[in-house]
């Protein structure tokens, strides 16, 4: 009787044991997503609002989003950083809806000041010709470069977050280089 | 060239990267270290509050809380269709179990009732003789037929009224309630009626059927008609029974048949025949002062001719009052005895048991079971046919919701 108890015993232990990791992996797989894509998210956000509270705000709401959602993804589907872009390119879309605003992929003054301070003038010249250059690129193309440049995200990655096939978006990513360096042709 | 040209590029807009501030990305990890708890917006209603809760939700934990309630309702709304389905009657004293049940019964012994016309109950009365303690006991039918001697006793108590036993083509002296109720009358003539259904097991009916005439005998009754049938041939074992029985017993006599098996179905009703009964007794009265007064006439009469018209008339009117007479006979016996007309079946019961059957079986239990599930299938019917429609509405509201926010998503990148 006592060894049938303490077999019971061990195997509801067990039980609750792994049904105790489950989430424990999924909370560990999410905090990595978190910690490799915290910054990425917040680039990508703020050059698409061009407002830094508006983009901290958004920030926060795409991995609140994602957290609630973690258990919904599919690793099937998709990379898990093309998966939380998607999420925070939603959100920060909505937010554009909701401020009946554009896309305005630039940085914002202030950040160009600070920058400039340690730099030569020629950087700080080329800083303000890329810049002028990317304001002056269609807002889908101008999304691409974000995507690419202040996400660091790879070609798959963005076709999944865009909803185009890898091929399209490589394309549609080297009209858009095409077009910033033409634009930038003096200084580059 | 065209590769350092780009590698500066790529340099520049590295440069250009928005990075957080260092208090926002402290926060930030805060809320992430703290599993993102849910912030209420500030100054919401609680109604705002719990929408917002409820777009939270996972579709995994809103479905268990969904499930719960549509079982819950579920639940709820078959015991609510159930009780009304097998309580819901028609008075107090119908016994009946199960609606169809009860309409087969009511219109089995509606049949019954007419083919043992009201004629035939007058006849029975009519021949009574005056002296109780003598009276017919009569089974007539292709089994059993016996005879007997009963007394009889006189009128008691009302019931609800229910319905009425004989039509209004057939009686002469129905009343309808339309004219004078007699409300200044003492004593009110009230007749009665009752129907009953018995559930018998087959090799049983001819022994509960002989307790039925001892029933009937114990209360004084009459059998006007009997069919008892044991089974053989292509006939299922059956009784039937017309029976008269003292108003004042009636209540004793239904309680004796209740004992004999499973009461299946029972309705009793009730006619005040006041009103008639004093308009022919006034009627009558009036009538026999006539006579009286005829015969004084007669006594005074002159001539022959005189005294022949006054014979004559007095002549039909001792038929009138002899009529009358009679009619109010019959009326005063209405009241006197009631009309039962019984039934012993055998086949499956409507109920599990009633106060005189027997057990509860493995056979009742899943009758019962399968009674519910049909219930319970009827009501998830038309819950999903009150459902469906709104869900394929709020699904139609919910995919152009989504397209129109594609289509704003997409306009807000120009």
């Amino acid at each position: 009787m006592k060894g049938k108890l303490a077999r019971s015993t061990g195997v509801n232990q067990t039980l609750v044991a792994t049904a105790q990791e489950a989430p424990r992996e999924a909370d560990l797989a999410f905090d990595r997503l978190y910690r490799s894509s915290r910054d990425d998210v917040y680039a990508y956000v703020a050059g698409l609002l061009r407002d830094g509270l508006a983009a901290e705000e958004v920030t926060a709401t795409a991995f609140e989003r994602a957290y609630r959602k973690r258990s919904r993804f599919d690793p099937g589907r998709g990379e898990p950083r093309a998966w939380l872009f998607g999420i925070a390119r939603n959100a920060a879309l909505d937010e554009l809806r909701r401020g009946g605003r554009q896309a305005e992929l630039t940085v914002e003054p202030a950040d160009l000041v600070a920058a400039s301070a340690h730099e030569s003038a020629e950087e700080s010249e080329r800083r303000i010709a890329v810049s002028a250059a990317l304001e002056a690129l269609e807002p889908r193309q101008r999304e691409l470069i974000a995507l690419k440049f202040f996400a660091d995200l790879s070609n798959a990655e963005i076709a999944a977050v865009v909803g185009v096939s890898e091929s399209n978006a490589g394309t549609k990513l080297h009209r858009a280089i095409t077009k910033l360096r033409e634009a930038c042709d003096g200084v580059l | 060239m065209e590769s350092s040209r780009d590698d500066k590029l790529a340099a520049t807009l590295s440069a250009l990267r928005p990075a957080p501030r260092p208090a926002f990305a402290a926060e930030l990890d805060e809320r992430a270290a703290a599993g993102f708890p849910r912030q209420a917006p500030s100054g919401s209603s609680p109604l705002s509050r719990a929408v917002s809760r409820l777009r939270g939700l996972s579709p995994r934990r809103a479905l268990l809380p969904a499930g719960a309630t549509a079982l819950a309702t579920l639940v709820a709304a078959t015991v609510i269709v159930a009780a009304n389905g097998s309580g819901g009657g028609e008075s107090a004293d119908h016994v009946a179990v199960a609606p169809s049940s009860a309409r087969s019964e009511q219109s089995t012994l509606d049949r019954l009732s007419k083919y043992r016309s009201e004629r035939q109950v007058e006849e029975v009365l009519n021949a009574q003789p005056e002296k109780p303690g003598q009276a017919n006991f009569d089974a007539a039918g292709p089994a059993v037929r016996s005879s007997g001697s009963v007394s009889t006793e006189a009128s008691g108590a009302a019931v609800q009224s229910q319905i009425h036993p004989f039509s209004k083509e057939e009686n002469p002296v129905y009343f309808d309630g339309s004219g004078s109720y007699a409300s200044g009358a003492g004593h009110r003539d009230v007749e009665r009626s009752a129907q009953m259904v018995l559930g018998a097991d087959p090799t049983e009916v001819s022994d509960d059927a002989a307790k039925v005439f001892a029933a009937v005998h114990s209360a004084g009754g009459i059998v006007l008609n009997s069919s008892v049938h044991d089974g053989s041939g292509e006939f299922s074992p059956a009784a039937n029974f017309e029976l008269l029985i003292p108003s004042a017993k009636l209540g004793d006599a239904l309680g004796a048949f209740s004992q004999i098996a499973e009461v299946r179905y029972r309705r009793e009703a009730t006619n005040d025949i006041t009103a008639p009964t004093v308009g022919v007794s006034e009627r009558l009265q009036d009538s026999n002062a006539k006579v009286e007064g005829l015969l004084a006439q007669l006594a005074g009469a002159e001539s022959d001719g005189e005294r022949e018209a006054v014979e004559a008339e007095l002549q039909t009117e001792r038929r009138h009052a002899a009529t009358l007479r009679s009619r109010l006979t019959t009326l005063q016996r209405r009241a006197n005895f009631s009309r039962v007309s019984l039934r012993i079946k055998t086949g499956e019961s409507s109920t599990p048991s009633s106060s005189s059957g027997g057990g509860w079986s493995i056979g009742d239990a899943l009758h019962d079971a399968g009674h519910i599930l049909a219930i319970a299938a009827g009501v998830a019917i038309v819950g999903l046919a009150i459902l469906g429609p709104l869900a394929l509405i709020a699904a139609l509201i919910w995919l152009a919701n989504r397209a129109r926010v594609r289509r704003g998503r997409q306009r807000a990148l120009g």
